[in-house]
């Protein structure tokens, strides 16, 4: 109870942050609805066949809003946790927080909370915009997208943390951030089928979570399929989040570890 | 009276990080170390305001931080109302307060009411205690008037009262300050000051720990201290313990009539420190101990000057800092 009350302190702290700047989130708005039409017109002018493999029959404008969107997302979930944290470190604020009892798990949990939020509306937001412009979305298969989204985010999680921990003891140079979203965005099917690519490159997309995310929330969500039909990629999402999580969150207690030995808990 | 915190043998040495430049040129060069602390012993008695007065690097941070659970010591063992740093973090969090003198560490955003706010929550307090708790400091510490503007538009003096406001919010029986007038002017300082000894300490019955460079604020404020050199403590106690026994000479103020400048010797030397009616003040250093002040009044007089007045001046801090310089910090033993 109490750790749920620390978590809402930090989200009601970021939304006041937030709504002090009383135009960045409306012109976060516009960015994606620019964003939208752009793809719109790009798609017109790839148009492939609907029967390429790899789209399964959705037209490359719907593919391609939901790539984005949910890139969106896990980007968010991968950079969410250590640039908050170092964000927090360059303000000052690390230190305040880490004398507090309140565990630096909890603070760095607490403090990407927000982000997931308006992440989780910017999404809303992708899917509405495209909804507009013709994506065809089946609402039946909203409640399955919400089982994918949380075993995405509990994946990816695991990534963030580990990226955390990089920013606590290097400081800089957070390589999985880089790394992931990059190679997510180049093999992960964001914005073509991996089936698309030199066979053996497809394969390589296998090891990514984006790819078996994406696939599962194009089947329900833009498909109507039912869960049974995404039962292969659920299984693989739970088996990332098994491997990545835990070590995550090893990673994570080493390196508040190291820097308390260091001193560098709040060096930036 | 107990002790509330208490350090024994404790000592921290940060390994300084190879550039990978540095690795590169020179692979099997051993990485620097840097002794921050070395074998720290104090103990800091319940109700007492505590000084520790030293340079800047003298270790005065990395202490307060290790108490703070922010460092960990690399030897020896910290206890702050009887829980280790290293072992029992949360407890000692729950029993200390730590101001810091960086005006950053807030919001700068949110209002001072909103900062407390959020921080009562992360020191465990519920939502109405915290705003009961928010609302109480916010008047204790005067800042009712702009509680509930943005934190950027505040005083250097508000920032630090609101940073003491945070650090009171689980009401500590222990607070430490680091530096705590160190961006203020005189009399935003002398506020301070004054409501740490008076409020705090006289009428809350906090235990203080404050780190400062300032001989003055540690003279006023301070019943004991502890005097720190690169991570040495070279004296502790009472100021009077501290001053004591310092090796060198004693310093006299004598008013002498007839007498344009004091004779020269090498026991002794003086110089004029003002002319007053008819006599001259000489602010003069003797060595201490065997005939050299007999010896010199012997002189003064044997001139055919009077001496119309002699005070002895207390050794103060100024001296231990002074010696210190003088010494390499090596010279005044603890």
């Amino acid at each position: 109870m109490k750790i749920a009350g620390i978590l809402t302190a930090f989200i009601r702290r970021d939304f006041l942050i937030e709504v002090s700047y009383r135009t960045s989130f409306i012109l976060q708005l516009f960015g994606i609805f620019f964003l939208i039409i752009i793809w719109k017109f790009i798609s017109g002018v790839i148009n492939p066949e609907a029967d390429t493999p790899g789209l399964e029959g959705v037209d490359y404008f719907s593919y391609v809003v939901l790539g984005l969107a949910f890139f969106h997302y896990l980007s968010a979930t991968i950079t969410a946790f250590s640039s908050k944290v170092r964000n927090e470190q360059m303000t000052g604020t690390l230190e305040a927080m880490l004398v507090t009892p309140t565990s630096a798990g909890t603070v760095v949990l607490g403090s990407s909370l927000w982000i997931f939020l308006r992440t989780t509306i910017t999404v809303v937001g992708y899917l509405a915009v495209g909804f507009l412009f013709g994506v065809g979305l089946h609402p039946e298969g909203l409640l399955s997208g919400l089982l994918v989204l949380i075993m995405t985010v509990l994946a990816f999680s695991g990534i963030g943390i580990l990226s955390v921990s990089f920013v606590l003891y290097l400081k800089q140079g957070d390589p999985i951030t880089l790394l992931v979203a990059n190679i997510s965005a180049l093999l992960g099917g964001v914005f073509y089928p991996p089936e698309s690519m030199y066979p053996w490159v497809a394969r390589l997309s296998a090891f990514l979570p984006i790819t078996h995310a994406l696939r599962a929330f194009r089947r329900v969500l833009l498909q109507g399929s039912g869960l049974a039909s995404i039962l292969p990629e659920l299984a693989a999402l739970a088996a990332f989040t098994a491997v990545l999580l835990p070590l995550g969150i090893l990673a994570f207690r080493i390196a508040v570890r190291k820097a308390r030995q260091e001193g560098s808990l709040i060096q930036y | 009276m107990s002790s509330v915190v208490r350090t024994d043998s404790l000592s921290k040495v940060y390994i300084k990080r190879r550039s990978l430049r540095e690795m590169a040129l020179h692979p099997f060069a051993p990485a620097e170390r840097i002794t921050a602390l070395h074998d720290v012993s104090l103990e800091v008695r319940r109700g007492e305001i505590f000084g520790l007065l030293g340079p800047n690097g003298a270790g005065k941070t990395t202490l307060l931080k290790i108490l703070a659970c922010l460092v960990l010591p690399t030897r020896g063992r910290a206890l702050v109302d009887g829980a280790d740093v290293g072992e029992a973090d949360r407890r000692v969090k729950q029993s200390i307060g730590f101001v810091t003198s960086d005006e950053r560490s807030f919001y700068w955003r949110l209002t001072g009411r909103e900062n407390l706010e959020f921080f009562a929550r992360l020191y465990g307090l519920g939502r109405v205690d915290g705003h009961r708790r928010t609302s109480e400091l916010i008047g204790d510490m005067e800042l009712g008037e702009v509680a509930d503007r943005q934190f950027m538009s505040y005083s250097s003096g508000m920032k630090q009262r609101m940073s003491i406001a945070r650090a009171l919010l689980h009401d500590p029986p222990i607070l430490c300050l680091d530096e705590p007038t160190r961006s203020l002017d005189p009399i935003a300082a002398k506020h301070l000051r004054s409501f740490v000894a008076r409020r705090l300490h006289g009428q809350a019955g906090k235990t203080i720990l404050l780190a400062t460079h300032n001989l003055q604020e540690a003279e006023e404020m301070c019943a004991r201290l502890a005097v720190l050199e690169r991570g040495r403590v070279l004296r502790q106690g009472t100021i009077a313990e501290v001053t004591s026994g310092l090796p060198g000479r004693d310093v006299y103020l004598l008013v002498i009539r007839g007498l344009d400048a004091i004779p020269r010797d090498a026991r002794w030397s003086g110089q004029v420190e003002r002319s007053e009616a008819g006599a001259i003040r000489f602010e003069v250093r003797v060595d201490r101990g065997g005939e050299a002040l007999s010896d010199l009044f012997r002189t003064i007089l044997a001139g055919g000057a009077s001496i119309a007045a002699c005070t002895r001046r207390e050794p103060s801090l100024q001296d231990v800092f002074d010696l210190m310089e003088s010494t390499g910090g090596s010279g005044a033993p603890a």
